[in-house]
């Protein structure tokens, strides 16, 4: 490891220590139910656009390579995994990563928009973390906001030549942030009878930040250490996922 | 997550038409959400509750404690809307931070009482859906309901996958905690990133050597599977009319 991994791990240590409690990363999930049902309609109508963009994006890759459907369908049930795998953590407590972050660096944000799609499908069957009715704003949060900004982060940072291992970390930390934000902005704008927007928004970002903060930086310094791995192991395979990468 | 598809196969609802389960659980939580009446979520809650164990066959030890995954979660939301932030305090409670109270009311916390119960009816009503519809089932509804074909076979290849890799993790995440691989937490998030690292390379060659397999067996972008049919029977279509025409009942009560 090198001495700036070090430090941010320590950082990271003292962080989640100060804060304490790590809570599981499936808080970003709306749970079923928790959403009224003319938002559950608008967050979906808003999604749709994306995901019909990423539905032509992956039927075209398909098209020119018929081998990317297995690859794609593999990476869906990576994200799936990475997302249901314990991380380490501080306190004991178990959490998890949303892996999104990972999967748009990697597959591209298109992709990533109908993979994760389908994965937060399975997640509210399989698992019950999120819902029927509440897909359309899970959608949009971890499988739409999320990931466009850690791509468009790590693009730029690529652009501007910064320190690979920094760029992954900052991409992956805002991305995992941004996807918070929006899943506060959501509640916020859904429960405020009893206060109006701007406060039920602060307290539902102060009251989530503690678990929050800490959890985007575990998952930014596990993005590196997967990349640095990626990059060490498997450059042949990152390059048969780099086929998505070039047809954006 | 594996508990609920092994149910899922065990169910005593499993050979049930699998539309007649789905139009039973959407319809039910549909009217739940809309509504946010408190009568109708403690009747669904115990109905589907009952459903679930009674004709479904789950165990009530297992499906307990699938529902105590979303209370702590549920709770901590709760918590949030039974509160608020305000200048001045309510009636109930209030903690105090410089100029600003961290303060609840009788009406706030109703709130998050009607809040927490319609969602735990609400996910009461999922895993009914969950717990006695196998997965494949669900493919051939969405299938016949003209839902894309690259989706839905997307979705068949990652289901499929999901247990593939998922059984790699695990046996990869053992064999790093008998070798100490977690004895601290910087080796501990050493492990996991090689761990994910092992997972993607072995996903990428899997899904090349299972397309070179797909390939061999003459695959041409669409994998058709036998589908058995259950017919809807006459006597459940009315149970699930009857349900639903008291659940609209009860949200007339509760206004």
């Amino acid at each position: 490891m090198t001495k700036k991994q070090k430090t941010l791990i320590t950082a990271a240590i003292v962080f989640a220590g100060t804060f304490g409690t790590v809570s599981k990363a499936y808080a970003m999930h709306i749970m079923e139910g928790a959403l009224p049902v003319g938002y559950c309609l608008a967050w979906g109508a808003f999604s749709f656009p994306f995901l019909m963009a990423g539905f032509f994006s992956i039927k075209k890759t398909v098209r020119e390579n018929r081998r990317a459907l297995t690859l794609l369908a593999m990476s869906g049930a990576f994200v799936f995994v990475i997302s249901s795998l314990k991380i380490p953590s501080v306190s004991g407590s178990c959490s998890h990563m949303t892996g999104t972050g990972l999967g748009a660096i990697l597959f591209g944000p298109a992709a990533v928009s109908i993979l994760g799609l389908i994965v937060l499908l399975f997640q509210s069957i399989l698992l019950a973390h999120g819902g029927l009715t509440t897909l359309g704003a899970n959608v949009f949060s971890m499988a739409i906001a999320g990931p466009f900004l850690t791509f468009f982060l790590f693009r730029i940072f690529e652009k501007v030549k910064w320190n690979r291992k920094l760029s992954v970390f900052l991409a992956a930390f805002f991305g995992d942030l941004f996807t918070y934000c929006v899943t506060a902005l959501q509640l916020a704008m859904a429960h405020n009878s009893a206060t109006t927007f701007e406060i039920a928004l602060k307290e539902n970002l102060i009251i989530f930040a503690g678990t929050q903060i800490p959890l985007a930086i575990v998952e930014g310094i596990l993005t590196v250490v997967v990349i640095i791995g990626l990059e060490n192991y498997a450059r042949p395979e990152l390059k048969a996922a780099g086929f998505l990468k070039e047809d954006r | 997550m594996i508990t609920i598809d092994r149910f899922s196969y065990h169910s005593g609802l499993r050979y049930v038409n699998t539309g007649e389960k789905f139009a039973f659980s959407v319809i039910t939580l549909v009217l739940c959400v809309g509504s946010r009446s408190v009568y109708l979520a403690v009747f669904v809650l115990l109905a589907m509750g009952i459903l679930t164990i009674k004709k479904g066959k789950i165990p009530l030890g297992g499906y307990l404690r699938l529902l105590s995954v979303p209370v702590a979660f549920l709770g901590m939301n709760s918590l949030v809307l039974g509160t608020s932030i305000r200048q001045t305090p309510l009636e109930v409670f209030s903690v105090r931070f410089g100029t600003w109270y961290l303060t609840a009311g009788r009406e706030t916390i109703c709130y998050g009482i009607q809040i927490f119960v319609t969602a735990m009816a609400a996910v009461s009503c999922l895993y009914f859906l969950s717990c006695n519809t196998t997965m494949t089932d669900i493919f051939v509804l969405l299938r016949r309901w003209k839902c894309p074909v690259l989706i839905v076979e997307l979705m068949l290849l990652i289901y499929r996958f999901i247990f593939v890799l998922l059984d790699r993790g695990q046996a990869v995440a053992a064999a790093q905690k008998s070798r100490l691989g977690n004895r601290d937490y910087r080796t501990g998030i050493h492990s996991f990133g090689q761990l994910i690292s092992c997972l993607f390379i072995s996903s990428v060659k899997r899904s090349e050597a299972l397309f070179d397999a797909m390939e061999s067996r003459c695959y041409d972008g669409e994998i058709r599977v036998l589908e058995e049919e259950y017919p809807p029977k006459r006597k459940e279509i009315f149970g699930i009319l009857a349900f639903e025409l008291w659940a609209c009942f009860l949200i007339w009560i509760g206004r």
